[in-house]
C-alpha cells in the first residue's frame, strides 16, 4: 500500500527551477504519468522522489513515511532508465539478481525469485544470454524485471520506450501497463508522448516549465483541457482568438475574424477569449447533407489536403488568412477537390473556451 | 547541509586532498619556501633570486631551457602533423603495424635514445669515427641539436595521437560543405580541417613542451656544456660541495613557472575554441595520385623508422664487446654477464618498486578521476586542477621537494624506497585521473543509478559495478604507468639511495663513468621489460574490445 505524497516540491539548478513548487498525490497502485515536452521537469521531478535529485525545498513521502531525506539506495524505488541502463558485464539473470543480492537473499530464494521475474515477462530462458545478445524491447524487459523483482514500493518509469521502433513501442506499453495492473504497483511513469500518456495511464499530469499544468484523467485532459497549453500539446487542435459577441443561454457566441462561431462556456459579452477545436470535432457536410441536431454549420474554402490512408487532413480556409484543420476519416482527396466552398459543421459542445 | 549523493565524493577528494596535498603540495611548497630563504634557513630573501638572474650561466640555462622547449615542439608539430593525417587519411601499407610502431618510442626511455645518438654520432661514435675514416670531418652531435633530435623523436607521438584522432573525428559533411560551398580540397583543408584539429595539435604540442623542460636525461646525456634547468637544479642540489637548496628552490621554482606558463597559455587559446565535433561519417580514405602515395607512405614509414633507430641500435650495441670505453668488432654476451655481475638488486627495484607506484597510482588516480568526471562541483574542479599539477612539476623539482620535506621530522622517507615509490605515483597521478576520466565517459552514469537505486551503497556500487566495467582500462592504464616508471630518471636521480637504485640508476651511473657496455646493456634489458607488456596489453586490449563488441 503507497501513496506517493509530493508536497510543495523544488528543485533549481542555478536560478533555473526545474522544478517549481509542486504538489500532487499518487494514489495507491495508480498509474500516473508525467508528461511535457523536452525540459518541462518531468524527469527532474522523478529523480527527486529516487533520490538522484536533491530537493531545493518540500517533502516527499511514501505512504506516512518521509523519503526525500534517505539516501537513493534505501529508498525502495523500482526504476527503468530511458536506455535501459543494462549491465553489460552480468547475465541477464545477473542483472535480474543484483538487488537481491544487495538485500541479502538466500542463494534458493535469488534463483527462484529472479526464474519468476523472468517469467513475468517473458523471458524465461534468458538467463544464461548476456545483453549484448539481446534485442532492445528483451533489453528493455530485464530492466523491468530487474526492479520488479526488488518488490519495491513504486515503479519509476523514465521515458522506457523511447528508444525502441514505433511498433514495438505500441506492444510494450500494452504489457507495461498489463503487468502494472496485474501486480497493482503505484507507478510514475515519465514521457513526452501524449499517445502513450494517453494509452497507458489511470491519471496524467501535464507540466510545463517546472510546473503542473493540469491533473487528470487521460479523457478529461484530452476533452476538457484546463489551459490553451494543455490543448495544443494533447493531440492537435485548432486554437484560435476571438472576442465574445453575444451570450445566448449556455452558448457563446465568438468572433474570430469574420467567422463566427458557437460554443459552450463561460464568458463575458465583448471579453477576449480563446477556443479550441479539434481537427476530428469537425465534420465536413456533403452536398446537401443535414448536421446533427444542435451543431453549427459554417462555410469555408478549400486549402491543402494531406492523405494520410486511415485519414485525410484537410485545411479550410476560414477568412482573414486563418485555417482550420480537419481531420476526416471517410474523404477522399478526389471528392474534395471538385468542391470549391465547403460546408463544415460541428458540436458547439466540443469546443473549449479559455478565458483571459 | 552535505547531501547523501556528495558524501562519497566528498570522501574521495578529502582522501585525495590529505595524499596530494601531502606528497605534492607541501614538497612544492618546501620548495618554493627554500627559495625565499637565506643561508641558514629563518630570514626572508630575495637575495637568492637575485643570485641567479644575475648569473649569466643559470639566466643561460634558463633561455636554452625555453629555446630547447619551443625548438622541440614546433619541430614535432611541423613533421608529427603530416604523419597524423597520412594516418588518418591516406592509404598507406601496413598502416596498423605502423600505428603500434608509433606508440613504441612513448615507452621507451628517452634518455636511452640520447645515448644510443652518443654511441652512434658522439665523439667516439660509430658513425662519427666511420665519417672521419673516409674523410669527412664532422665533429659530434652534443648540444642543442643532439637534443631537438632526440626529443622530436622520441615524443612526435604525442603529437600524433591526438591529431590523428582529432582527424578522424571531423565529420565528413563538414569538408564535403566547404567544397560545396565552392573551396577547393586544399583550401578547404587549410581553412576547415585544419582549424577543427588545431586545439588537439596544440594539446600534444604542450605535452611536448613540458616533457622537454622538465627532461633531465636527456640534457644529462647530450647537452655537454650547454646549461638547462633541470640539469642544473639537480646539480645545485646534490652539489659536490654540499647541496645548496636555496639556489636548487629556484631553478625549481622558474622550471614550474615555465610549465605554468605553456599551460595557461594552451588553456587560453582552447577556452576560446571549442569545437565539438558530432561525428556522423568519419571521412574515408582520400583517392590520391600513386605518387602522392608513394611519397606518403615513404614518409610515414620513415619517421616511424627513423624514431626506432636508436633503440635498434643500442639493441645491438649490447651484444658488442667493449674494451674500456672502446667498442670492438666482436659480438658476445659479456655485457649482460657485466651487468649481472654487478647486481641483480637494480632490476628487482625496477620491476618491484614500479609495479608499486603503477598499483598506487591507480588506486589514488582512478577514485578522483571517478569523484572529477560524475560530480561536478567546485570541490571536483578543485580536486582535478590539483590531481593536473604533478603534470606540470618536473621530476627533479618534486624530488627535491620530497627530500627538503621528509628528510627530517615526524615523517622520515629518505633512504627508502617507499619515497620512489611515492614519488612516481605522484608524477602519474594525471595520467592515472585522466585514463579514469576517459573510460568513465564511455560508461553510462545511468548503470551507476541503476544500482543504487537497486539498493546498492555508493560505495558498494563504485566497487562492485563501476570499477569491474572500469577494469580493462585501468589495467592498461596501470601497464602503462608500469612502463614509464621503470624507466623515469629524473626523480629518481635525486631520490634514490645506495640499494634502492634501479635499473635507470645503473645506466646513469654507467654513462658518468666508462661503462658504456654495461649502460647499453641495461638499456637493452629496460626495453625488453617495457616493449613487452606494453605489446601483452595491445594484444589484450584488442580481444576485449572485440568481446564487447
Amino acid at each position: 500500500m503507497t501513496v506517493i505524497s509530493i508536497d510543495h516540491v523544488s528543485r533549481s539548478f542555478g536560478t533555473v527551477r526545474a522544478v517549481d513548487d509542486v504538489s500532487l498525490e499518487v494514489a495507491d497502485g495508480e498509474f500516473f504519468t508525467l508528461l511535457g515536452p523536452s525540459g518541462c521537469g518531468k524527469t527532474t521531478l522523478l529523480r527527486t522522489i529516487a533520490g538522484f535529485a536533491d530537493l531545493t525545498a518540500g517533502q516527499i513521502r511514501f505512504g506516512g513515511n518521509r523519503i526525500d531525506t534517505l539516501p537513493p539506495h534505501r529508498r525502495n524505488t523500482g526504476m527503468v532508465f530511458q536506455n535501459y541502463a543494462i549491465f553489460p558485464n552480468l547475465t541477464v539473470g545477473g542483472n535480474v539478481a543484483y538487488g537481491l543480492k544487495a538485500r541479502s537473499v538466500s542463494a534458493t530464494e535469488i534463483k527462484e525469485r529472479v526464474a519468476s521475474a523472468l517469467r513475468l515477462v517473458h523471458l524465461d530462458a534468458f538467463g544464461e544470454r548476456w545483453p549484448h545478445q539481446l534485442s532492445g524491447g528483451q533489453l528493455q524487459r530485464v530492466a523491468i524485471a530487474r526492479c520488479l523483482v526488488i518488490e519495491p514500493e513504486v515503479l519509476l518509469l523514465d521515458e522506457p520506450l523511447s528508444n525502441l521502433d514505433a511498433k514495438l513501442r505500441v506492444e510494450m506499453r500494452a504489457e507495461i501497463r498489463q503487468l502494472q495492473q496485474q501486480l497493482k504497483i503505484t507507478t510514475i511513469y515519465v514521457t513526452h508522448d501524449q499517445e502513450e500518456a494517453l494509452a497507458m495511464s489511470d491519471r496524467i499530469a501535464v507540466m510545463r516549465a517546472g510546473k503542473l499544468e493540469q491533473v487528470a484523467r487521460p479523457q478529461d485532459i484530452y476533452r476538457a483541457p484546463a489551459t490553451p497549453f494543455v490543448a495544443e500539446f494533447m493531440g492537435t487542435t485548432n486554437l484560435l482568438s476571438g472576442t465574445v459577441a453575444r451570450r445566448d443561454g449556455e452558448t457563446l457566441c465568438i468572433r474570430v475574424g469574420p467567422q463566427e462561431f458557437r460554443a459552450v462556456g463561460d464568458g463575458n459579452e465583448s471579453e477576449s477569449v480563446s477556443l479550441s477545436l479539434r481537427p476530428e470535432n469537425i465534420r465536413l457536410l456533403a452536398a446537401g447533407e443535414t448536421p446533427p441536431p444542435g451543431w453549427s454549420v459554417f462555410e469555408a474554402g478549400l486549402g491543402p489536403i494531406e492523405f494520410l490512408g486511415a485519414m485525410t487532413r484537410i485545411e479550410l480556409r476560414i477568412g482573414n488568412g486563418a485555417m482550420l484543420r480537419v481531420a476526416s476519416l471517410d474523404v477522399l482527396p478526389d471528392e474534395l477537390k471538385a468542391r470549391d466552398r465547403i460546408a463544415a459543421a460541428y458540436d458547439p459542445r466540443r469546443i473549449t473556451v479559455f478565458r483571459g | 547541509m552535505i547531501s547523501h549523493r556528495d558524501k562519497f565524493p566528498l570522501a574521495i577528494a578529502a582522501l585525495a586532498f590529505a595524499f596530494l596535498g601531502l606528497f605534492l603540495l607541501y614538497p612544492l611548497i618546501n620548495v618554493f619556501s627554500a627559495s625565499f630563504l637565506d643561508r641558514a634557513g629563518t630570514n626572508f630573501t630575495f637575495a637568492n633570486y637575485a643570485r641567479i638572474l644575475s648569473s649569466s650561466f643559470y639566466l643561460g640555462s634558463l633561455t636554452n631551457s625555453l629555446i630547447l622547449g619551443v625548438l622541440s615542439t614546433l619541430l614535432t608539430i611541423a613533421l608529427g602533423v603530416p604523419l597524423a593525417f597520412c594516418l588518418a587519411r591516406l592509404p598507406i601499407p601496413g598502416k596498423s603495424l605502423l600505428m603500434a610502431l608509433t606508440s613504441l618510442p612513448l615507452v621507451l626511455p628517452s634518455f636511452v635514445a640520447a645515448y644510443a645518438l652518443v654511441l652512434l654520432l658522439g665523439r667516439a661514435g660509430i658513425i662519427t669515427r666511420f665519417l672521419r675514416d673516409i674523410g669527412i670531418p664532422f665533429t659530434s652531435i652534443y648540444g642543442m641539436t643532439g637534443m631537438t633530435i632526440v626529443f622530436v623523436m622520441t615524443l612526435f607521438p604525442f603529437v600524433i595521437f591526438p591529431t590523428l584522432a582529432a582527424f578522424k573525428a571531423v565529420d565528413v559533411s563538414i569538408e564535403e560543405a566547404g567544397q560545396n560551398l565552392g573551396s577547393s580540397r586544399w583550401r578547404t583543408f587549410w581553412t576547415v580541417t585544419l582549424p577543427i584539429v588545431m586545439p588537439a595539435v596544440l594539446a600534444g604540442g604542450l605535452l611536448v613542451f613540458i616533457d622537454v623542460i622538465e627532461s633531465f636525461g636527456v640534457p644529462f646525456v647530450l647537452a655537454e656544456d650547454k646549461p638547462i634547468l633541470a640539469v642544473e637544479a639537480y646539480k645545485l642540489f646534490v652539489g659536490e660541495t654540499g647541496g645548496n637548496p636555496a639556489s636548487a628552490g629556484v631553478l625549481g621554482v622558474l622550471l614550474i613557472v615555465c610549465t605554468a606558463i605553456a599551460l595557461l597559455i594552451q588553456r587560453h587559446y582552447l577556452g576560446r575554441r571549442r569545437f565539438s565535433t558530432a561525428t556522423r561519417r568519419t571521412a574515408p580514405e582520400l583517392v590520391v595520385k600513386p605518387w602522392l602515395r608513394r611519397l606518403a607512405s615513404t614518409y610515414s614509414w620513415g619517421m616511424v623508422l627513423i624514431a626506432l633507430v636508436p633503440f635498434f641500435a643500442i639493441v645491438v650495441i649490447s651484444f658488442m664487446e667493449f674494451r674500456g670505453p672502446v667498442m670492438q668488432a666482436s659480438l658476445n654476451l659479456s655485457n649482460f654477464r657485466d651487468l649481472l655481475n654487478q647486481s641483480a638488486r637494480p632490476l628487482i627495484n625496477t620491476l618491484t618498486l614500479s609495479t608499486a607506484a603503477a598499483i598506487m597510482a591507480a588506486v589514488i588516480g582512478v577514485p578522483i578521476g571517478f569523484a572529477v568526471t560524475r560530480f561536478r562541483s567546485r570541490i571536483s574542479d578543485l580536486l582535478d586542477i590539483i590531481a593536473m599539477t604533478p603534470f606540470a612539476v618536473a621530476g627533479t623539482v618534486l624530488g627535491i621537494g620530497l627530500i627538503i620535506s621528509f628528510n627530517s621530522g615526524w615523517l622520515v622517507l629518505t633512504g627508502g624506497w617507499l619515497i620512489l615509490v611515492l614519488a612516481w605515483a605522484v608524477r602519474k597521478t594525471p595520467f592515472n585521473v585522466r585514463a579514469a576520466a576517459a573510460i568513465l565517459h564511455q560508461i553510462d552514469p545511468s548503470l551507476e543509478e541503476a544500482s543504487i537505486n537497486l539498493g546498492i551503497s555508493p560505495l558498494m556500487t563504485f566497487v562492485r559495478l563501476t570499477v569491474p566495467l572500469m577494469m580493462g582500462g585501468v589495467i592498461g592504464g596501470m601497464v602503462l604507468t608500469w612502463v614509464t616508471v621503470a624507466s623515469e630518471l629524473s626523480s629518481t636521480v635525486v631520490l634514490y639511495s645506495g640499494p634502492w637504485a634501479t635499473m635507470t640508476i645503473v645506466m646513469f651511473q654507467a654513462l658518468e663513468g666508462t661503462g658504456a657496455g654495461i649502460a647499453s646493456a641495461a638499456a637493452t634489458v629496460l626495453i625488453v621489460f617495457t616493449v613487452l607488456p606494453v605489446a601483452l596489453v595491445y594484444r589484450l586490449l584488442r580481444r576485449h574490445e572485440l568481446g564487447m563488441m
